[in-house]
C-alpha cells in the first residue's frame, strides 16, 4: 500500500517535472569485400531520471512499463535471432540499467545480410517500428548506398500518440556512421559530415524531421577505388 | 450536426447586448428532465454588450464561422434569437431512447429561417410552425415565433435487443447459436469463419481486444444495417412526438413542478446546471453495459447543482450534492475532523505559492466504508460482499489505524528548484567519428514542497526509518531524516515533531522546524479558510510567474507568454462548506484583478491571452 503510494506520489507530482529525451546511434563499419560490423545504440541516459520513476510504476498513460526481467528475456530472445539469421556472427548485447543504455553489436557477411534486420529485432522487442531503410554495396562500383524512404504511416502513429509522449520525441536524436577502409569520392547526402580521414560520414538528426519526413537520411557514398 | 453548432452559437451569444422582454421557457421543458442548464442572457449582456463582444477573440469566431454558413449574417442580433433571455439544454431518458434538447427564446423566426435557407438545409412551415429535420431524422429542430427546439434522439440499445421488442418493432434477432469450433483465436485477433447468417460471439472473444467476422453474404452486416435504419426510424417518429407534444402544449407537467430544480435556481447565477439525480443519470446510461448491470457506483447519490457566478472581483463556481440519509449518516461522521492547528505553525505565505488541505476522520472512514461499499455492490453481491466487509472490519484495527494516520494532511508548494544531473552520452572524434562515451550535465527542475499529515503514533514510521537506515537508503541528519530516491535528482526529507509527520524538500526548513526555530506567518484569511473546511486549497499564479526555468517551456517567447498568463491570472481558491442536511457543497473561486470592470470581460481577456 504504501509502496502503492509512493509510486501514485511520483506519477503524479515528480513525474511531469523530470525532462525526457534520448539518443540512437548506428554505426557500420564496411570492409572493401562488403563485409563488417553494426552497432546499435539507445541512450536514454539524458532522461534516466524520468526512466528511473517510470520503471517503478506498472503502466503509465495507458502504456504497460516493462520491468528489468522483461527487458533482459526479450533482449536474449533478439540476441538468438541474431544468432540463427544468416551471414550474422558474432552477436553482442549491452544493457546498462545504471543509465539506461542498451546496445546490440554484430559482424555482417554481406551488408545486405541486415537489411530489414532492425525492423524484424524491434517486432522481437514488441515495438511498433516503421522502417523503410534498406542497404546495399556495390564491390564493382565501390558505392555504399542507404535508401531510405519516409512512411506516412510513422505521420499517422505520432499523432495518434499523447501529446506527454510525444514531447520524448521533440530532443530525440538519431546519428548515423558509417566507416570504411577505402578514402570517400563523394557523399550525396546535404546533411553528412566528412571525417578528417575522409573515411568516415555521419548524420546527425532530429527524430522529428524523420517522423514527420522534413529530414532525408538516405545517403550515396562513393568510395575510391 | 451543423445545426447543433448554432445552438452552441446561440448559447454563446447570450453575452450579447439586447434588452429584450421577459421571455423565459423553463415552463417549456418537461417534468421529467433529468438534467436541465441554463444559461442567463440578461446576466451577461449586462456585464458586456453586443457591440464589444464582436470584438472579442470569441466574437470574431463566432462571427466568422456563423459568416460561413450565411454570408449576409454580419450581426450577433441577426441570428433571431432573443439573446437576452434564457438558454435552455436538457436531457430526457427512458428505458428506450434518450433525448437530447436546445431549447432557445426567439426574438425574430424570419431570422431564423433566412439562416436555415443560407444553410440550404430545407424546412417546411404550417400555420406558423416551422420544421427541420435531418437525413434520418434523428435531429428535428421545431420553431414558431416564440421558440426553438432542436432535439437529438438516441436509441437505447439495452432496449432494442431484447426478443419481445425486436419482435414488435420487426427487427431481426442477431442472435444464433454458433459452433464454438468455427472460432478460431489468433493472438489478439479473432476470425470467425463460418456459413451462418448470424452469430453470438460475446462468449468465444470476450478476452479478444478486436473481432473480425467475416461470414458469406455480408448478410450478418445487411441485417444490422437494417436494424440499426429501423431504429433510427422509431426514434425519430419518438423525437417528432416529443417536439410536436411540447408545441402543442401536450405535455403533462414541466420542471417547474420539480420543488427540487425550484430550489436550485439563483437569479445573481449567470449559467447553471442541475441533476435531477446522479444515481438516476447512471442507471439510465447501465443497462447497456452488462458487466456493471445491477450496480450503481452512485447508489445514495442525489440531486446535483452547478452555478457559475461572474461578479465583479471574483469568479465563482459552486457545486453541491445530496445524498440519501444513509450517506449524508457516512459523511457526516467522516467530515467532523478538521485540519490539525499546529500545520499552521509551520506555513509562511511569503514563500508559498499554493496549499491543498484536507480533513476526514480515519477511524469513522473505515468504520463506514464497508456499508458504502455494501450500497454500491450490494443488491447484486450481496452474499459475497457481506462477507468482504466483515472480514474488512475484523482484520482492521480502526482505532490503531486512526492514531497512526489521523486523516487530515496539508501540501504545500513552494515553486521549482533546479539541480544538476550527470549523464553518459557519446562524442565522436573528427578523424574517423570514432565514438567515445562521455559524461555531460544537465540541469532537471524538481518541485519545491513541504508534506504534513497529522500522526499520534509514530511506531511504524520509527520502524520504517530504521528499517531503511539499515538498507542505507536513509540517512539520520539533526533531528530529521535525508531519503534519496533511486536514480532521480530528488531528495526528500523526513521528521517527525509535534504529532506532525513532514515530509519536504527544502533541508534549511527541515533545520528550522526540528530546531523550533521556524517562523511561521500566515494570514487569518487562510487560517480560516484552512480550519473551516475539509477541504481547502489555494494557489497564487503571480507568484509562479518568473519561477519556471527558461529551459523548460522551449523558447523565450514561450516562457514570456506563460508569464504573462500567469501573472493575469488571480488567486484561485477552493473550499468545501460543512454538510447541511444531506447536501454536500462546494466552491472554486478565482479573485478578478482591480484593472478589469467585471468578472466576464477579464475571462474574455485570458482566454485572448491565451490564444496569442
Amino acid at each position: 500500500m504504501l509502496q502503492k503510494k509512493y509510486k501514485l506520489f511520483l506519477l503524479i507530482f515528480i513525474l511531469p517535472f523530470l525532462s525526457s529525451c534520448f539518443q540512437i546511434i548506428e554505426e557500420i563499419n564496411l570492409t572493401k569485400s562488403g563485409s563488417g560490423r553494426v552497432s546499435l545504440t539507445l541512450n536514454m541516459s539524458a532522461s534516466k531520471s524520468k526512466v528511473a520513476s517510470i520503471m517503478l510504476m506498472d503502466s503509465i498513460q495507458g502504456y504497460k512499463v516493462p520491468d528489468r526481467q522483461t527487458i533482459q528475456i526479450e533482449m536474449n530472445e533478439a540476441v538468438e535471432y541474431l544468432r540463427n539469421s544468416p551471414g550474422i556472427s558474432k552477436v553482442e548485447k549491452k544493457v546498462d540499467f545504471e543509465n539506461y543504455i542498451v546496445s546490440l553489436s554484430f559482424d555482417f557477411k554481406n551488408i545486405t545480410n541486415i537489411n530489414n534486420l532492425t525492423s524484424k529485432i524491434l517486432k522481437k522487442l514488441k515495438i511498433n517500428a516503421i522502417s523503410n531503410s534498406s542497404y546495399s554495396y556495390n564491390a564493382r562500383t565501390m558505392t555504399f548506398q542507404r535508401s531510405y524512404r519516409h512512411s506516412k504511416e510513422a505521420v499517422v502513429q505520432y499523432n495518434k500518440l499523447k501529446t506527454e509522449v510525444k514531447n520524448i520525441f521533440k530532443e530525440a536524436t538519431y546519428t548515423s556512421i558509417y566507416r570504411f577502409e577505402e578514402l570517400i569520392t563523394n557523399s550525396n547526402n546535404p546533411l553528412a559530415k566528412l571525417s578528417k580521414t575522409k573515411k568516415a560520414v555521419m548524420i546527425n538528426a532530429g527524430m522529428l524531421g524523420l517522423i514527420n519526413g522534413k529530414t532525408d537520411i538516405s545517403n550515396k557514398i562513393v568510395l575510391a577505388k | 450536426m451543423k445545426n447543433l453548432y448554432k445552438c452552441f452559437y446561440a448559447l454563446l451569444l447570450t453575452t450579447t447586448g439586447l434588452t429584450g422582454f421577459a421571455q423565459d421557457l423553463s415552463s417549456k421543458i418537461p417534468a421529467d428532465a433529468l438534467a436541465v442548464a441554463t444559461i442567463k442572457g440578461k446576466n451577461l449582456t449586462e456585464l458586456m454588450s453586443l457591440k464589444e463582444f464582436n470584438t472579442t477573440f470569441i466574437g470574431k469566431k463566432v462571427l466568422s464561422t456563423l459568416n460561413k454558413i450565411d454570408p449576409s449574417l454580419n450581426n450577433l442580433e441577426d441570428l433571431g434569437f432573443n439573446l437576452s433571455a434564457n438558454f435552455y439544454y436538457y436531457n430526457r431518458s427512458n428505458d428506450s431512447v434518450t433525448y437530447n434538447c436546445f431549447l432557445a427564446p426567439i426574438k425574430n423566426a424570419k431570422q431564423i429561417d433566412a439562416l436555415y435557407a443560407g444553410d440550404h438545409k430545407k424546412f417546411d412551415s404550417k400555420n406558423g410552425l416551422r420544421t427541420f429535420y435531418n437525413a434520418d431524422s434523428t435531429e428535428i429542430a421545431y420553431w414558431n415565433n416564440e421558440m426553438f427546439l432542436f432535439a437529438i434522439g438516441g436509441a437505447k440499445q439495452s432496449y432494442f435487443s431484447r426478443q419481445d421488442v425486436m419482435e414488435r418493432f420487426g427487427l431481426t434477432s442477431l442472435n444464433l447459436e454458433v459452433d464454438s469450433s468455427a472460432v478460431t483465436v489468433v493472438s489478439d485477433t479473432t476470425y470467425i469463419d463460418t456459413a451462418i447468417d448470424t452469430v453470438t460471439v460475446e462468449e468465444e472473444v470476450e478476452e479478444a481486444d478486436t473481432v473480425e467476422i467475416d461470414l458469406a453474404g455480408d448478410s450478418y452486416i445487411n441485417e444490422s444495417h437494417k436494424n440499426i435504419q429501423k431504429q433510427k426510424a422509431i426514434v425519430a417518429v419518438w423525437v417528432d412526438h416529443m417536439l410536436g407534444d411540447i408545441f402543442s402544449g401536450k405535455t403533462t407537467g414541466s420542471i417547474l413542478s420539480n420543488k427540487d430544480y425550484i430550489a436550485s435556481l439563483d437569479n445573481n447565477a449567470e449559467a447553471s446546471i442541475w441533476l435531477s439525480g446522479a444515481d438516476k443519470l447512471m442507471n439510465s446510461y447501465m443497462p447497456d453495459m452488462y458487466s456493471f448491470k445491477g450496480i450503481n457506483f452512485l447508489n445514495g447519490y442525489g440531486a446535483v447543482n452547478a452555478k457559475l457566478y461572474l461578479e465583479k472581483q471574483a469568479i465563482k463556481l459552486s457545486t453541491s450534492i445530496t445524498f440519501n440519509d444513509a450517506y449524508a449518516d457516512v459523511f457526516k461522521k467522516v467530515y467532523k475532523r478538521r485540519v490539525n492547528k499546529n500545520f499552521l505553525k509551520y506555513m509562511n505565505e511569503d514563500k508559498m505559492i499554493g496549499y491543498m488541505a484536507y480533513a476526514m476522520d480515519t477511524k469513522a472512514y473505515l468504520q463506514e466504508y464497508p456499508k458504502l461499499i455494501s450500497n454500491i455492490y450490494g443488491s447484486f453481491y450481496a452474499d459475497e460482499i457481506g462477507m468482504a466487509t466483515d472480514l474488512f472490519s475484523l482484520l482492521l484495527d480502526e482505532e490503531a489505524i486512526s492514531k497512526v494516520v489521523k486523516g487530515d494532511g496539508i501540501f504545500i508548494f513552494n515553486g521549482l528548484s533546479q539541480k544538476e544531473v550527470t549523464f553518459k552520452s557519446y562524442d565522436y572524434n573528427e578523424d574517423n567519428f570514432e565514438t567515445k562515451e562521455v559524461a555531460k550535465t544537465k540541469k532537471e527542475t524538481l518541485p519545491d514542497f513541504l508534506f504534513m499529515l497529522s500522526t499520534e503514533d509514530t511506531r511504524l514510521l520509527d520502524k520504517l526509518i530504521a528499517y531503511g537506515t539499515k538498507k542505507q537508503m536513509i540517512q539520520q541528519k539533526s533531528g530529521y531524516f535525508e531519503l534519496a530516491i533511486p536514480k532521480t535528482p530528488l531528495t526528500l526529507f523526513v521528521a517527525v515533531k509535534n504529532g506532525i509527520l513532514f515530509l519536504g524538500t527544502d533541508e534549511t526548513e527541515f533545520k528550522s522546524i526540528t530546531g523550533d526555530t521556524f517562523v511561521g506567518n500566515i494570514s487569518s484569511k487562510h487560517k480560516k479558510l484552512m480550519i473551516g473546511a475539509n477541504y481547502s486549497a489555494y494557489f497564487n499564479a503571480k507568484k509562479m510567474a518568473g519561477k519556471i526555468p527558461a529551459g523548460e517551456m522551449g523558447s523565450s517567447k514561450e516562457i514570456q507568454k506563460v508569464n504573462g498568463i500567469l501573472t493575469s491570472i488571480g488567486d484561485i481558491y477552493l473550499k468545501s462548506h460543512p454538510i447541511k442536511g444531506n447536501t454536500l457543497s462546494g466552491e472554486i473561486s478565482m479573485n478578478v484583478p482591480t484593472n478589469h470592470q467585471n468578472s466576464l470581460r477579464y475571462l474574455f481577456s485570458i482566454i485572448e491571452d491565451v490564444q496569442k
